[in-house]
């Protein structure tokens, strides 16, 4: 019982609407919100080193695959509806608790939250301090949908979260869009997100017994489903493909519903129109909240519900369907980011491109890919997040950048930024060394084990990543010495001043360090995905029988 | 039954007094007014004690009336719209016809837990007459032009029409049983035949215009429109009441699986077709009162699917209370808000009127947020946990039956579809301009009146058990 998770989630919460309350007009709370983003950048660093140092929980006295190694989670914590189920009246305990792919998600928010509060100070000209409430309180929606130990308690801040952003998209973006593009963002989530609720009400029903009640504790589900997965696929020989297919036909709609609602915040292929519009249109301090950790939501949902809940109707037909989906999004959406010339929509093309990899990993469902997914979420995140940042300063000292006008040269001009844009862009691109090498390799790993197509299609989609990140560069940075051909020039006023630049160096040393020493992330989630990977891996064997054939045909 | 006897015996009173208000020449308006509105929320107040004191006793009988969970639950929620929709008539109603208007009010309020209590026929169909004939008298006198008579005229003769559809309905479940004691009808369900359940159905298109269901709903739109907007706001919530309260008093328990072969795909059919044309009807409506006459026909297909599982599971009726609960104060804190607004002498007509509404009236537009938020479902409000009891409903009963899962994943898209129009609303109470001249009359009847509904729409949200 730790009172670092309650504080995590209410210390932005209420500093973030007393400010609201209090007034937009008050320059003087400006210090205050940085303030309280930094002490939840402290806090999630705070809770990251607790989560390491507590003991690695025992999961075979409760059999559960997820849990909490840090727990918040008291008697009074609880919500009693006015009805009954199953002959019990429905009473559910809300739990909060941190493991440690929880851990890591919440010092991305704490992290990505505290460099956009520090850049929005220079980027917004207008009711700054609205912005900034507002960003403290999206962050901390965040913090309870990573943090939440129960399907209520995640569902609940899932949907939050949409208030706060569709109040800054409405508010700080593109003034002529706006709201069209904040009404299909909202209508586009919503689409996911409220049938989504019917797939979890679905798996807290299932769970109730005549002796029973029913739960929404995802430590208590977790212990349920694996029960119930394992004792299926270890079923007496003959029976187990019957056993097999009666569990997935039983889960299967669940399965469906919920990977819409966590697919269309992923942006996984199809579903992933929304993304480009709200991206161009957001302030591009916004998107880079909502790129780095908001589109983490999904893939978020899908390793800590999905996969441990409902292994076996995942991999009926989910699995592949997703995996292909996950390889074609790599391809696609690097693609589409080769051919547009708005430096705005080739980060989001690229954003749809890099998820694509994170999807991969999470439908191998075995451990290097899980670890993958999880490293790379965390990794995305703080490229994107530089990314988007960068786009946001030099849109503010040149206006819309665009890849059109060849030969920038920018790189002549602002020497420090074009050092920052051009380490981001290989950390993206996934150069060995940095971060973003080391998730994608995992990622790709596990999924060899699963499809050797989609891991060859992944293959071509790194080539093209690197493609439109050195087209990135080429054509903004390098070409000329800048001067002759600035539209701007007039306006330009100089290169990254230290408040700009010493966030962008803190994000470039954690890029460095990911990837110069993964170990130490990995051991943080180690023991998580081991447990998670000990139901959804005979799972997927027991669906797909050819699963591991390259593995086995080089011993 | 002193709640209610109290309710009805003073609207009477009220009404009776009408005749002495309107003579005397130096008549004091505003007093007069004041007074109505101040004696009816006494009325209310004796008898939400006479009800509170109430001591239920443990056999509930055979008789008239029994005062089973519904009928407690049907008392409250009548008390609590009594409560707002008074406080919004305080500065609405019409200065004309002040004791007719409170009178048939109280009357209609009085007849809500009539209805919940009924355990007969008779007393059943008396409660439902004791709403409807209020109402037309109600919409004849709140509005005198031509569009007020129309919306009387149309009311009024679907409503008969309606009524004629129960009477037949109610006709047949005594000729199969002999008996119009409803808890004797239930009891022979068990060997219910195909004639009962064309009783049922017969029953259930009377009730169906009471909730405005398609295809009974055309009247809602025209009749919101014409009328004001406090009795819009009356239209879309008692009745309601009183139809679901009815639907659940009469098919109850115990229905065989013939029976259930018949009435649930019937309930079905028509719950997708009410929420799917309210839903598309509202979304192409620029007339802020006809899209809230098709947003009120929306939730009423909501309803009519947690009708469903109630019907197949014994669920608990729990799930339409609480829904219509937060319903309650969604629908009507709105509609205090508009009235806020019109009484300050703003526009409320079509949409576009709110343009801007916050930066000139923002404590209305606050509250009118809050009610939109909770009527899209969102978290903080009440109207999540609404939704949510409906899906858990439903869900339950898809145990059994996948069809019941796929029309609870209609209702989550038409949920969505929904969300699209609330948001055209809630857009343009924040667009921004500078030409607005802010609206400064303060009306403290109307303004406590959402302040309630506000307040009740985010507490509820935290302690749902109590909705």
């Amino acid at each position: 019982m730790t009172l670092l998770i309650p504080l995590l989630i209410l210390l932005p919460l209420v500093v973030g609407i007393g400010i609201f309350l209090v007034g937009s007009k008050a320059e003087s709370l400006v210090g205050l919100a940085l303030g309280a983003s930094g002490l939840v950048f402290a806090l999630s660093l705070l809770l990251m080193f607790q989560v390491c140092g507590s003991a690695v929980p025992d999961s075979a006295a409760s059999g559960a695959t997820i849990i909490p190694r840090v727990e918040f989670a008291p008697e009074w914590l609880h919500i009693r509806l006015p009805v009954s189920v199953g002959g019990h009246p429905v009473y559910w305990h809300l739990q909060f608790g941190a493991d440690g792919i929880g851990a890591l998600l919440v010092l991305l928010t704490g992290i990505v939250g505290f460099v956009t509060m520090i850049m929005a100070t220079l980027q917004i000209r207008e009711r700054l301090v609205s912005y900034l409430a507002l960003m403290l309180i999206t962050q901390s929606m965040l913090l309870g949908v990573f943090l939440s130990m129960d399907l209520l308690s995640f569902y609940l801040f899932f949907e939050a979260v949409l208030l706060p952003l569709i109040l800054l998209m409405n508010g700080w973006g593109n003034k002529a869009e706006s709201v069209a593009a904040s009404r299909k963002f909202l209508l586009y989530t919503l689409v996911g997100s409220v049938p989504m609720v019917i797939g979890l009400i679905g798996i807290a029903l299932q769970s109730a017994t005549p002796g029973r009640p029913s739960t929404v504790s995802l430590e208590l589900l977790s212990a349920i489903a694996k029960e119930s997965q394992l004792a299926a696929i270890n079923a007496a020989p003959g029976d187990v493909l019957n056993s097999v297919s009666i569990l997935a036909n039983k889960d299967q709609w669940i399965v469906w519903i919920l990977l819409l609602g966590f697919g269309i915040k992923l942006a996984i292929l199809p579903l992933h129109t929304w993304l480009p519009t709200t991206y161009t249109v957001a302030h591009p301090n916004t998107t880079a909240l909502i790129a780095s950790v908001v589109a983490k939501l999904g893939v978020f949902g899908i390793i800590r519900i999905v996969i441990p809940l409902t292994p076996l109707a995942l991999s009926t037909y989910a699995q592949m369907l997703f995996g292909g989906l996950g390889a074609v999004a790599i391809v696609y959406g690097a693609m589409v980011a080769l051919s547009q010339s708005d430096l705005r929509k080739v980060l989001a093309y690229s954003s749809i491109s890099h998820v694509g990899f994170i999807t991969l990993g999470l439908m191998s469902m075995n451990s290097e890919g899980l670890s993958g997914a999880a490293i790379q979420m965390f990794n995305h995140g703080i490229i994107t997040c530089s990314m988007f940042l960068i786009l946001a300063m030099l849109e503010q000292r040149r206006g819309p950048v665009s890849l059109n006008d060849e030969n920038c040269g920018l790189a002549s001009i602002y020497p420090k930024l074009a050092v920052m844009m051009v380490f981001f862009t290989l950390a993206g691109a996934g150069l060995p060394g940095l971060n973003g090498f080391v998730g994608e390799l995992l990622a790709m790993t596990g999924m060899i084990r699963v499809s050797g197509l989609f891991t060859a299609i992944a293959v071509v989609g790194t080539v093209l990543g690197a493609w439109y990140g050195l087209r990135i560069v080429q054509r903004v940075l390098f070409g000329s010495n800048g001067d002759a051909k600035s539209r701007f020039h007039a306006q330009v006023d100089g290169d990254l001043k230290a408040t700009e630049f010493v966030p962008l160096i803190a994000l470039a040393c954690v890029c460095l360090f990911i990837g110069v020493r993964p170990q130490d992330s990995m051991d943080l989630i180690e023991n998580d995905i081991k447990r998670i990977v000990s139901v959804s891996e005979p799972s997927a064997k027991a669906v797909h029988s050819d699963i591991d054939q390259l593995a086995q045909s080089q011993p | 039954m002193a709640p209610a006897i109290t309710l009805i015996l003073g609207g009477s009173l009220l009404l009776a007094a009408s005749l002495v208000l309107k003579s005397g020449k130096a008549r004091d308006v505003h007093g007069q007014r004041s007074g109505m509105a101040v004696a009816s929320l006494v009325l209310l107040l004796a008898a939400a004690i006479l009800g509170w004191i109430r001591v239920v006793p443990d056999d509930l009988g055979q008789g008239l009336f029994r005062f089973d969970a519904s009928a407690l639950a049907s008392e409250r929620l009548a008390l609590l719209g009594g409560l707002i929709v008074i406080l919004m008539s305080w500065s609405t109603a019409p200065r004309a016809h002040l004791g007719e208007y409170y009178g048939c009010l109280i009357i209609m309020i009085g007849a809500v837990p009539i209805v919940g209590a009924s355990n007969d026929l008779v007393s059943l169909f008396l409660g439902l007459e004791l709403i409807s004939i209020p109402t037309y008298i109600m919409l004849g006198i709140v509005k005198s032009d031509n569009a007020g008579a129309e919306a009387t005229i149309k009311y009024f003769l679907l409503s008969t029409f309606a009524s004629s559809f129960f009477l037949l309905g109610i006709s047949y479940l005594y000729g199969f049983v002999g008996s119009t004691n409803l808890q004797v009808i239930q009891g022979n369900f068990a060997t219910a035949n195909r004639l009962t359940s064309l009783a049922l159905v017969l029953v259930m298109c009377g009730l169906a215009f009471r909730v405005t269901a398609v295809p009974f709903h055309f009247y809602a739109p025209d009749v919101f429109e014409g009328t004001s907007l406090t009795m819009a706001g009356i239209m879309s919530y008692l009745p309601k009441v009183a139809g679901f309260v009815a639907l659940i008093r009469i098919m109850g328990t115990g229905m065989n699986s013939q029976t259930l072969e018949i009435v649930v795909p019937v309930l079905f059919v028509c719950s997708a077709l009410t929420m799917l044309g309210g839903n598309f009807f509202a979304s192409a409506q620029n007339n802020l009162r006809r899209l809230l006459a098709y947003s009120s026909v929306a939730h009423t297909g909501y309803l009519m699917l947690a009708m469903t599982a109630l019907l197949r599971e014994n669920a608990d009726p729990n799930v339409l209370y609480s829904y219509l609960a937060a319903y309650a104060a969604m629908t009507l804190g709105f509609f205090a808000c508009l009235g806020e607004i019109e009484a300050a002498g703003g526009k409320t007509q079509l949409v576009g009127d709110l343009s801007g509404m916050f930066y000139r009236r923002p404590a209305a537009s606050i509250g009118m947020t809050v009610c939109l938020i909770s009527m899209i479902g969102l978290p903080l409000t009440a109207g999540f946990w609404a939704k949510f009891l409906v899906f858990m409903g439903t869900v339950a009963a898809g145990t059994k039956d996948p069809l019941s899962i796929a029309m609870a994943i209609l209702m989550a898209f038409n949920a969505v579809i929904a969300a699209g129009y609330y948001w055209r609303v809630l857009s343009k109470l924040f667009e921004n301009s500078d030409a607005y001249v802010p609206l400064r009359v303060f009306r403290p009847s109307l303004f406590v009146a959402y302040t309630i509904c506000v307040v009740l729409t985010v507490v509820w949200f935290f302690v749902p058990a109590v909705m």
